[in-house]
């Protein structure tokens, strides 16, 4: 049951299964490396993706074998990964985010971030105000850029394409963003300041 | 004779009487060969289901995974939550807790609904059993929790052992990385003859009972235990032939987890 898999169309594997020789592969996720063999580390089928065939000589670049799985796995928030979470607690000095989903796979169960007002903006990190940034209750899309203390993640909504994505104004509207520091209530025409996400 | 008035110058018997219940006398377990029939070498027969209790849409109350697990008269199930927020975080590694119940109906006898230490000592057995085949590193700050109830026990090390069968099962089927599925079996020395894989009957006629779970893949063994009295000789004997009873029940996990997915 541990012998090399013959390189064929998809196969089932189990965790622990050999699946090729780091020399000739790369390990892609869903397997690890050890002692220069490649092993399996989930149940799902094993997917050998095509090296590009430009190079021909001996140290091209080797196809990657990756395990698939068809069912969703839940996803925890790794140091680069771009979430989406809702604003749940604020001070001035930081915002509590309930992280709901890792890229476009969700979580099991919501996990703590923290987005502290120096994280807010590129520019001007001093004069930054946390009312005008975020509300709680807010979705917004923000990066993760340390894994934190001992209980939150830290997160960061530096960029532009990061910040506010969805807010509802206090008359309870969901707001459009105007700029990247304001959103209007379409129906009242009121303002709120916020850090939008640029979305488009 | 029935009487409502409580006779307080004398103790008083019981004012209903019962006939006590008698139970058939259990057959000698190793009288004629065992009492199912099974070669002394031969581990029973084993079924296993994934995702019984996954939810049918993706919602936070619902396990990750889950695995059913019978081995002869033996039920165990398992539920995976995780990974999750765990308490303690490390920024290096996830962690790996366990949680082991007995049903009040699983044993002979009725037991409690508080969690008796008996159950938080084989929770922990279970986290050292299965621990190192899951690839922490792989889950910084996170946690993973294994929540297993027996349904029915059958033996106490095949209870344990088919525990550690079903968080595996179970684990696959959560997605967790693991560097191998984790195997186990149980025997017990009945004389001076190893017995693989007994039943409460035979495990009460045994002087000795063993405990091996290993990944066959990596060729580690995770957790060994062992019960009773023996020689050096003995055991290490006996590690052996129940190493070769754990690559055998790991063949048989494998082809139900291969069976989920076709």
């Amino acid at each position: 049951m541990s012998n090399t898999i013959a390189a064929t169309a998809s196969v089932t594997v189990t965790p622990g299964r050999r699946l090729g020789v780091a020399q000739e592969h790369e390990a892609g996720s869903g397997t690890y490396v050890r002692n220069g063999i490649i092993y399996s580390s989930i149940l799902g089928t094993r997917v050998i993706s095509d090296s590009s065939s430009n190079n021909e000589s001996s140290a091209g670049p080797k196809a990657t074998i990756t395990v698939e799985r068809s069912n969703t796995k839940f996803a925890i928030p790794a140091i680069g990964s771009e979430i989406l979470g809702r604003v749940v607690r604020m001070n001035p000095r930081a915002a509590s985010v309930a992280i709901m989903m890792v890229g476009t796979t969700p979580c099991q169960e919501d996990f703590q971030g923290v987005v502290r007002v120096q994280d807010i903006r590129a520019t001007e990190k001093d004069l930054v105000q946390m009312i005008d940034s975020f509300r709680p209750g807010d979705i917004v899309r923000a990066e993760v850029i340390s894994l934190g203390d001992q209980r939150s993640y830290y997160l960061a909504t530096v960029k532009n394409e990061h910040g506010v994505v969805f807010a509802q104004s206090a008359d309870g509207n969901s707001m459009v963003p105007v700029s990247w520091e304001e959103m209007q209530d379409p129906k009242t025409l009121a303002v709120e300041k916020r850090k939008c996400a640029k979305t488009f | 004779m029935a009487s409502n008035v409580f006779d307080r110058r004398r103790i008083n018997g019981p004012q209903r009487s019962v006939e006590p219940l008698y139970t058939a006398k259990a057959a000698e377990p190793f009288a004629n060969g065992r009492l199912d029939g099974r070669a002394l070498d031969q581990v029973r027969p084993i079924f296993i289901k994934t995702g019984p209790l996954d939810a049918q849409s993706p919602s936070a109350s619902a396990p990750s995974g889950s695995a059913y697990y019978e081995q002869g008269k033996i039920r165990v199930s398992c539920a995976i939550y995780g990974p999750r927020q765990g308490r303690q975080s490390n920024a290096r590694m996830g962690s790996f807790d366990c949680d082991f119940k007995y049903a009040p109906f699983s044993c002979s006898w009725r037991l409690s609904h508080i969690k008796s230490s008996d159950e938080k000592e084989i929770a922990l057995m279970l986290e050292h059993a299965i621990g190192p085949a899951i690839r922490l590193e792989a889950y910084p700050k996170a946690s993973i929790d294994a929540f297993v109830t027996v349904i029915e026990s059958d033996g106490k090390a095949a209870t344990i052992a088919a525990a550690i069968n079903c968080i595996s099962a179970a684990l696959a089927d959560a997605g967790i990385e693991l560097y191998d599925s984790v195997a186990a079996c149980s025997m017990s020395m009945y004389g001076t003859q190893w017995v693989s894989d007994c039943s409460q009957a035979e495990e009460n006629a045994s002087t000795c009972s063993l405990l091996v779970s290993r990944m066959p893949s990596v060729d580690e063994i995770t957790y060994l235990l062992q019960h009773g009295k023996t020689t050096p000789e003995m055991t290490t004997q006996a590690i052996q032939a129940c190493s070769n009873d754990c690559t055998r029940v790991y063949a048989v996990i494998c082809r139900y987890l291969q069976a989920t997915l076709e």
